[in-house]
């Protein structure tokens, strides 16, 4: 009843301005600055989790590969750690070990509300005092001395090793080392690397080449057996060719192992004893040394290489120790693979989709119906498509494969299991529905007057489409496809079930006929961090190589997410002048 | 697109040569003609292809989950006559591969046919010199024998079905092809050809160790039961017998090898159990394989149990009836595993019977005879029943000749056969080895074998989304436990805890998720500038792209040790950063106005993040303080229920209700002249009162949430012991967090895209009529765009419920049904990535991890199909506006 005062009143409220100071008609609530500011915090909160993330996986994957001093601490006990310090942090210790300090100690923890500092050390030296790191608590610490001679030591096996090198022995002849820059040391470790890596060619690629020939001369024969049975004409004119082909093969590898067992046996005589700090002696093939380095006594531009050549083993070798040494090239190598086949697979069904979709079909209640499942796919679970994948493409399509074409492989399953290809499959599948919806969308994109002038000047549809529709669409369909890539190329858990393994021992693509083994399985960077991280012996240990992994995954996806951007913007640039 | 025009011009071959002026055909060209069929074809069906891809995907996750559903199927239904009849049948055994059936008959003699033809062959028989077993019992694999006497004696030995593997050029020179069949026997042994050549020669070998005495001279032994145990090194054998007067002894025979010598030394050791009340008909004796429990069931359907576990000082445990109305029990089984019982009675009824621990249990050991189960009764009373090697599987017989297999754990009835005749009566049934073909001896001589196929007995719908009773378990529930090293495992293949999982999962993560998502999306859509939005919402969308492997590494390996160090700042950051935020927000108010507008933008976005952060690092800080004060000091303790007491952490959760409660009372009351006074033309003054309700506000809510609290507590309520309780490392909030980054940016840009597709003229209407840009966003911008902003949340929740390296690295993986924050959880998703590359093919944990998949598929077909429902309504309305 407000709204109808009497007029006298009315009146008087106006004529009575200044007897009291105006009134707003809204107070300052209205402006809801608290509400604001929550939101406004709601949104910080989502920039910093992003950001916090970013840098953490920043600081710790470049920070892997720096060497870092190792600290020699002495604690109360007596106890000598040497190690790389790799993180402190502040813990509570148990009231036990709390009521054994002294009573300054006691005090230290008790202003720090129960608290005490510790110190992680990276110990290495694991067969010696099985484990790889070591908690040193501040309270414990009585000196930290950082000595020039101590080096470490990155072997192929056991982890790192920190302590001193204590002499060579080269064909016998034991020289004692004084300095850590020996000069013969270095001449004989890469000598020692020399011929390793010369047994790795020997006993991984050329024997491998050779075994895997005798097997298909075996494999050849059993087809034939298995087509013609073991009595008819071409089984024995095979039998006779393939042994007369396995003999030679056979003293091919006689002669390959005889070649590398001299080379392991010149290896033999080269060793290097190495000394931990508590005077414990091993002694080790110097070509067990990946690389060795005085930790406290490097320049800059020593450290620079050290750092860059970690690096470059992480980028170009395979990795060893259970994944969480070395490098990880077949997971590089794996990644890029699959994700190029998922493209192969994805582009055209994708495209060709969406040109039906939009321009082929009758838009009605059907077509709107599979535009809702099409776009409810990209919200079904990555693992859903995994279990779909292992089910249909790797056993009853690849059950059905073997049993067509592969049949001498039985029992073995050659397409009948995981591998690199039903993976590509699944997660082409799994993509499909990010191009299709990219497509569609860049094709609606395009004027509908540039179709009708197309088809107005005579062109049939699918000139139309092919002169003026797909070139427009292509920034969409660009960038749809990436899109699919970099989901693809982060999606593991589909993976697990159709063929990604922790380690494989080849490579999908490798010399030897017919080169490209669609059928293998291969390493995936994702999955090499769910392993490591997750599987291995010591996830500490593994830690800084999964960052490094997540680091070079998170890069690749960016980029590709970029590029996205990058060749929209630029397709988008070179046909805005040829918009009607 | 002169390409186009080329071939027009090319196609036209009816222009006329040298004529001065060009005529353009207007045939188009056949190779247009062609392309543009092909092309049209192609695209067709690559199109239709991908759709029915999209289907087919649906069809065969479901085609390879519906046989779980489709009980057994009868292969094949054979009879034959036995060509002699001599004795009554004690027990009937199948080989391995369903093809021949061995008879033991009351007087010793062996008898081996071949299923398929009824052929008769030879074999050893039992020789007891002219006695006649008054006892016999055998082990449930059937390789193991005792018979009991009359004079007190009794004979072990062992039946053994040998398998061996022969090559063509081995056979003997006499084998005869058997029927129609493939199979060739020699007269004694079965020859089935397999592939690759060669022959499995099956025959039967007899075992007959010497008679020992057990009961006194000339006292029949009644029932017997044999059991073989212990280990490779120690075997033990245990032999339990009831002999006429009522008397039961066990005796245990021990074998050590001595490690020296090689020597083997065997001790005997006997024990007499209490005796059964005089008059008791004994029906049979069963025992464990470590003798540590005894049963004799009574005709009448009493059963002692006798607790041997002190093996000289046996104790009758418990004496039950389990046939107390006129019905006497018939048979009495272990199902494999010993854990369960079997009882069959003469009215048609089967119960499965558990041995369970009670409290309160009259017995002397704690345990009690439980009936678990009342499966289908038969029509006619159960004469036997047999049980399988390797699962909860068995087959009844009744008097009218009805067979019917059963199992255990889903208490269904697999498959119903009868007798070629309509009715016969059975001595004896058996059940194959590998749970594929029934036999029953008639009392005729017929013979009849059934040929079954029975893939997943043990799945129906109620043992996957009901509660089952398990074996062991005190009630019945709801259970995940696939696999297990042995065959007496009974698998427990409950979808529902993996269900909750997902469902705990998913709702833990949209509380973290939604409130971030949804503020940040309106803050960005109507608070900032479009130069900040272009770079905050690429970033926000940054996150979107980021693999949910690396997103769970982090979150396992990283921030669950963080987060359980500072668990206590954690908890409290929740509060005490709002509490900033919004602090700070009154504090702003407090600028003058020239300020406020000049710095509204940017730079108060910038004070935004710099005051999360500030206190952030307070509650850092005051973490071991406050957890003091809250926790009493030790988080995990207190959440554990063992130290301080819930009061001030439940106060702490009541404050934002009783702020609510304070803030509505205050402005009933006072909210007029509140208003009034805030209307002042001093800014300062109005920012001054508005602060100082607030903080007024806030303190007296915390003294009512304290005195809330209290009085709850004095009421026994403790917020500890449901959503909160025992810490452990991987739990439910770790998930939510990591889930945040993996749901958010879905939320943020959907929300966000829908906020901004709100036209413009309506934001401009609103803002023109003198509404504030948060009455605007509030009461104009929000509600038009809601359903757009309810698909977000549709969508993202999709993403969550499918979401699955996250929660397979931080989640635990512990299938429980606990709502605890602390605890883990194991989802649909994560289970599937962790058991199935382990599952056997068409395995019946292949098949339920398939169900899982189609759950999974059909929840986030459902939620995101809802979800584009509502959006696509939303657009409309949008362009409608």
């Amino acid at each position: 009843m407000s709204a109808f005062m009497n007029p006298e009143q009315a009146v008087a409220d106006r004529s009575a301005p200044t007897a009291q100071p105006r009134q707003r008609a809204s107070d300052i609530r209205a402006r809801g600055e608290p509400f604001t500011w929550a939101l406004g915090g709601a949104l910080g909160v989502g920039c910093l989790m992003i950001i916090g993330f970013l840098l953490m996986v920043f600081w710790n994957g470049v920070g892997t590969f720096v060497p870092k001093p190792i600290a020699v601490v002495t604690t109360t006990g007596g106890e000598i750690t040497a190690g790389e310090a790799t993180r402190t942090e502040l813990y509570r210790p148990t009231p036990e070990v709390v009521a054994a300090l002294s009573e300054a100690a006691r005090q230290t923890i008790a202003d720090r509300d129960g608290f005490a500092e510790r110190t992680l050390y990276r110990i290495g030296n694991f067969d010696f005092y099985s484990e790889d790191f070591r908690w040193v608590s501040a309270f414990d610490v009585i000196d930290v001395k950082y000595p020039k001679d101590i080096v470490l030591v990155e072997r192929t096996e056991w982890g790192p090793f920190i302590g001193h090198i204590e002499s060579i022995a080269v064909d016998g002849e034991v020289i004692a080392l004084d300095s850590v820059h020996d000069p013969r040391f270095a001449e004989a470790h890469a000598q020692a690397r020399a011929r390793w890596s010369q047994i790795q060619d020997i006993e991984r690629h050329q024997i491998g080449a050779v075994n895997y020939r005798i097997n298909q001369q075996r494999l050849t024969l059993r087809r034939i057996e298995l087509k013609d049975g073991r009595d008819s004409q071409a089984y024995s004119e095979t039998k006779r060719a393939a042994d007369a082909e396995t003999a030679e093969l056979q003293s091919e590898y006689e002669r390959l192992t005889e070649q590398a067992q001299a080379l392991r046996q010149r290896n033999a005589g080269m060793t290097v004893t190495l000394e931990e700090l508590g005077g414990r002696e091993k002694t080790i093939g110097i070509d067990e040394i990946v690389r060795t380095y005085p930790a406290n006594d490097l320049s800059s531009s020593e450290k620079i290489s050290i750092y860059l050549s970690r690096w470059w083993e992480f980028l170009s070798d395979e990795p060893r120790e259970a994944n969480t040494e070395g490098g990880v090239m077949p997971a590089i190598f794996g990644t890029f693979a699959m994700t190029l086949l998922m493209v192969i697979a994805v582009a055209p069904f994708g495209v060709v989709t969406a040109l039906y979709l939009r321009e082929y079909a009758t838009q009605g209640r059907l077509v709107a119906f599979v535009r809702i499942s099409v776009n409810n796919l990209a919200g079904v679970p990555s693992i859903v498509y995994g279990v779909f994948g292992l089910g249909f493409f790797a056993y009853v399509l690849g059950g059905s494969i073997d049993q067509l074409f592969y049949p001498e492989r039985l029992p073995n399953p050659t397409f009948g299991t995981g591998g690199l290809l039903w993976s590509a499959l699944t997660l082409a599948l799994l993509t499909v529905p990010v191009v299709i919806v990219a497509t569609e969308e860049a094709l609606s994109a395009v004027p509908r007057s540039m179709r009708e002038g197309s088809l107005a000047c005579g062109a049939s549809k699918w000139q139309t489409i092919k002169y003026i529709v797909l070139p427009r669409a292509l920034p969409g369909i660009m960038t749809g496809i990436i899109l699919a890539m970099a989901r693809g190329a982060g999606e593991v858990a589909p993976l697990m079930l159709v063929g990604v393994v922790k380690l494989a021992p080849e490579l999908p693509v490798d010399g030897l006929f017919p080169y490209i083994h669609l059928e293998r399985s291969f390493m995936h960077l994702g999955f090499h961090i769910y392993d490591v991280g997750f599987q291995s012996r010591n996830s500490e240990a593994g830690k800084p190589m999964v960052f490094v992994t997540t680091l070079l995954l998170i890069g690749l996806i960016f980029v590709m997410n970029i590029s996205a951007i990058v060749v929209r913007n630029r397709l988008k640039k070179k046909f805005v002048g040829s918009q009607f | 697109m002169s390409d186009a025009v080329t071939q027009i011009e090319n196609g036209g071959g009816n222009t006329p040569k040298g004529a001065p002026v060009r005529r353009r055909s207007m045939k188009t060209s056949r190779s247009v003609i062609l392309a543009d069929k092909a092309a049209d074809w192609l695209i067709r069906i690559g199109g239709i292809g991908v759709i029915i891809a999209v289907i087919g995907i649906m069809v065969f996750l479901a085609q390879v989950v519906v046989p779980l559903f489709t009980g057994g199927t009868l292969e094949q239904h054979i009879t034959f006559t036995k060509d002699t009849r001599d004795a009554r049948a004690l027990t009937d055994l199948i080989d391995d591969y369903r093809t021949i059936t061995v008879t033991i008959e009351a007087d010793g003699q062996v008898k081996v046919y071949h299923i398929a033809t009824g052929t008769a062959l030879r074999s050893p028989d039992f020789e007891f010199d002219g006695a006649v077993p008054t006892a016999f019992n055998r082990s449930i694999s059937g390789g193991d024998v005792a018979f009991g006497f009359a004079d007190g004696t009794l004979r072990l030995g062992q039946l053994k079905i040998s398998v061996s593997i022969v090559d063509a050029s081995a056979l003997p020179a006499d084998v005869q092809t058997l029927g129609e069949t493939a199979d060739k026997t020699d007269g004694n042994a079965v020859f089935t050809p397999i592939p690759g050549g060669q022959f499995r020669r099956l025959a039967v070998e007899t075992v007959l160790r010497d008679p020992q005495q057990i009961a006194p001279q000339g006292t029949a032994i009644m029932a017997i039961d044999y059991r073989l145990g212990g280990t490779v090194e120690r075997p033990t054998s245990s032999v339990i017998t009831v002999d006429a007067t009522g008397i039961a002894r066990l005796s245990r025979t021990e074998t050590r090898t001595n490690m020296m010598t090689g020597k083997e030394r065997t001790t005997v050791r006997s024990t007499e159990l209490a005796a059964l009340p005089q008059g008791t008909v004994v029906l049979d004796v069963l025992m464990t394989s470590k003798a540590d429990q005894v049963y004799v069931a009574a005709v009448d359907g009493t059963v002692y149990r006798y607790d041997t576990r002190n093996f000289n000082a046996p104790q009758l445990a418990e004496t039950i009836d389990l046939s107390p109305d006129q019905a006497t029990l018939s048979v009495l089984r272990f199902l494999i595993g010993e854990q369960s019982l079997v009882a069959g009675r003469s009215d048609g009824t089967v119960d499965i019977y558990f041995r369970l621990p009670r409290d309160g249990a009259v017995t002397t050991d704690g345990f009690e005879l439980v009936r678990a189960k009342r499966l289908e009764p038969h029509r006619a009373g159960v004469v036997a029943i047999d049980v399988s090697q390797r699962g909860k599987m068995f087959a009844t017989a009744d008097a009218d000749g009805a067979v019917w297999l059963r199992h255990g754990t889903s208490e269904q009835v697999l498959l119903r056969m009868a007798s070629a005749s309509g009715s016969a009566h059975y001595e004896a049934i058996a059940l194959a080895p590998r749970e594929n073909a029934v036999i029953a001896m008639g009392t005729d001589g017929v013979v009849e074998a059934w040929n079954v196929s029975v893939p997943h007995p043990e799945t129906t719908l109620k043992t996957i989304f009901g509660k089952v009773w398990y074996e062991g378990y005190p009630e019945p529930g709801y259970t995940w436990q696939s696999s297990s090293g042995t065959d007496a495992f009974e698998p427990k293949l409950s979808l529902i805890p993996l269900i909750f999982g997902t469902i705990k999962a998913t709702v833990y993560s949209m509380l973290f998720a939604v409130p971030i998502a949804l503020s940040a999306a309106i803050f960005t859509s109507e608070f900032v500038h479009p130069r900040v939005r272009s770079v905050v919402k690429p970033t926000m969308e940054m996150m979107a792209s980021l693999p949910s492997v690396v997103l769970g590494f982090i979150a396992a390996l990283i921030l669950a040790p963080l987060v359980e160090t500072w668990i206590a700042a954690v908890m409290l950051a929740f509060f005490i950063i709002p509490t900033g935020i919004l602090f700070a927000a009154y504090a702003w108010q407090l600028l003058p106005n020239v300020v406020q507008l000049k710095y509204g933008g940017a730079p108060r976005f910038t004070l935004m993040i710099a005051v999360l952060l500030v206190f952030a690092i307070l509650t850092y800080l005051a973490g071991p303080k406050l957890e003091a004060v809250f926790f009493a000091g030790d988080f995990k303790a207190w959440a554990n229920g063992t130290a301080g007491s819930g009061v001030p952490f439940t106060a702490l959760l009541l404050m934002p209700l009783a702020f609510g409660a304070i803030w509505l009372i205050t402005e009933r009351i006072a909210g007029t002249s509140l208003a009034t006074a805030m209307r002042t033309d001093h800014r300062f003054r109005a920012a001054a009162i508005d602060m100082g309700r607030w903080v007024v506000s806030l303190i007296a809510s915390g003294v009512l949430a304290l005195l809330i609290a209290s009085l709850l507590s004095l009421a026994h309520f403790d917020i500890r012991g449901g959503v909160i309780d025992t810490y452990v490392q991987r739990n439910t909030m770790i998930v939510g967090f990591a889930m945040g980054f993996a749901v958010i940016p879905i939320i943020y840009t959907i929300a966000e895209d829908a906020l901004n597709a709100v036209p413009e003229h309506l934001r401009a209407a609103s803002l023109g009529c003198g509404a504030t840009a948060w009455q605007t966003a509030i009461n104009v911008i929000l509600p038009t765009a809601m359903s757009g902003v309810f698909a977000a949340i549709m969508v993202g929740m999709g993403r969550a419920v499918g979401e699955t390296m996250i929660v397979v690295m931080a989640a635990g993986n512990t299938p429980i049904l606990d709502w605890n924050v602390f605890e883990g959880l194991r989802a649909l998703s994560a289970n599937i990535a962790v058991e199935l590359p382990e599952a056997v093919k068409d395995g019946t944990l292949y098949r339920m991890l398939f169900l899982a998949a189609l759950t999974l598929f059909v929840i986030t077909f459902a939620v995101n199909t809802l979800a584009e429902l509502v959006r696509q309504r939303f657009r409309k309305r949008a362009a409608s506006l």
